[in-house]
């Protein structure tokens, strides 16, 4: 299949947005979404970026059943580990189901990598539902350690009301 | 005990480093460049220090005695976050509220960014470490989840980033 992975522009975040709405779907949170297109056009695409996109696109005669010619995306950002230094953590890897099975979600997460690694970073990182065993077949494949059953490490969170009480416990300046 | 909490700056380098090279729990490393990563025009991290007046500097004359670490981070599904890479206070100086300081610190920039998760990890057989943090407030993103880390690195990473 012909698909074409870029860089995403400011006018991709529609379609960045429809389809987290899907993963989050797939991944059973559909509640948990929170932010739209607009977060995403702001967070994306100022000054200092939280996040890079990529987006997988195919031609106008591979369109989905839909309508939509965009048809997978990486989310990504850079993080720093004290021991090794730049990293690069994929914080979403999403290919339309139609469409799976092309090397799509391949291209995207390599490219990923590929950019990763013209920044200096040693590692590529992300987090993956224990439940999701095509998701952890593919990275396994790929030659990612799970370190969760490796070496115990757990994603620890605060967030709401927790988070708040925590900040204003913070000592005064 | 008397003790501040500020942001790190370039000449504090060395002294985080001296920090991260004596923490239990890493093994002999690569002395990371701090400086060109967190402190150029696009930083990798930022950091926040933890400082005693010189009366209750160490044996070796130090008084800069924990850090943070922290950097920004996006969930697809609420937006920006703040990651908090290391939480560290040296052995002499703990159980006097200077973790908890330098954690809430780094909580009150996430909310002044506009952040709406901190995230860190721990290793699921460090006790202290897990009750402290859930005693604060937290949750198990593993646990409660099943969110596992997964990481690529050396020829794994080196043939993913082949074109």
């Amino acid at each position: 299949m012909n698909f074409k992975i870029r860089r995403a522009a400011k006018e991709d975040c529609k379609d960045i947005s429809r389809m987290i709405m899907e993963l989050a779907v797939y991944e059973k949170m559909p509640d948990q979404v929170k932010i739209s297109h607009e977060e995403l056009e702001r967070d994306g695409f100022c000054q200092n970026p939280f996040f890079e996109c990529l987006v997988a696109e195919v031609p106008e005669e591979h369109k989905s059943n839909e309508g939509f010619t965009i048809i997978g995306y990486a989310l990504y950002f850079y993080t720093y580990s004290t021991w090794k230094g730049r990293a690069v953590y994929v914080e979403d890897l999403y290919v339309m189901p139609e469409f799976r099975g092309n090397g799509i979600g391949t291209g995207l997460l390599s490219k990923a990598a590929e950019i990763g690694k013209k920044k200096q970073c040693v590692r590529l990182q992300l987090s993956v539902l224990n439940w999701n065993t095509p998701s952890r077949d593919f990275y396994a494949g790929k030659g990612a350690q799970d370190l969760t059953v490796t070496e115990g490490w757990h994603t620890i969170r605060f967030d709401g009301q927790n988070l708040d009480k925590l900040a204003n416990e913070a000592p005064k300046d | 005990m008397d003790f501040s909490i500020r942001a790190a700056n370039l000449d504090d380098c060395k002294d985080i480093a001296r920090m991260i090279m004596v923490s239990g729990h890493v093994r002999a490393c690569v002395r990371p460049n701090l400086e060109q990563d967190g402190f150029s025009k696009n930083p990798f991290f930022h950091g926040i220090i933890a400082e005693v007046p010189e009366q209750h500097r160490t044996r070796e004359g130090h008084t800069k005695i924990g850090y943070a670490l922290y950097f920004y981070s996006y969930s697809s599904f609420v937006g920006r976050s703040i990651y908090m890479e290391d939480l560290y206070v040296m052995p002499e100086f703990r159980g006097k509220g200077v973790g908890k300081a330098l954690m809430s610190k780094v909580a009150q920039l996430a909310l002044a960014a506009g952040c709406h998760q901190l995230n860190f990890t721990v290793l699921d057989w460090n006790k202290p470490s897990m009750d402290f943090y859930l005693s604060q407030g937290c949750f198990n993103v593993t646990s409660s989840l099943g969110c596992h880390c997964m990481r690529c690195e050396g020829e794994a990473l080196e043939h993913l980033a082949q074109p």
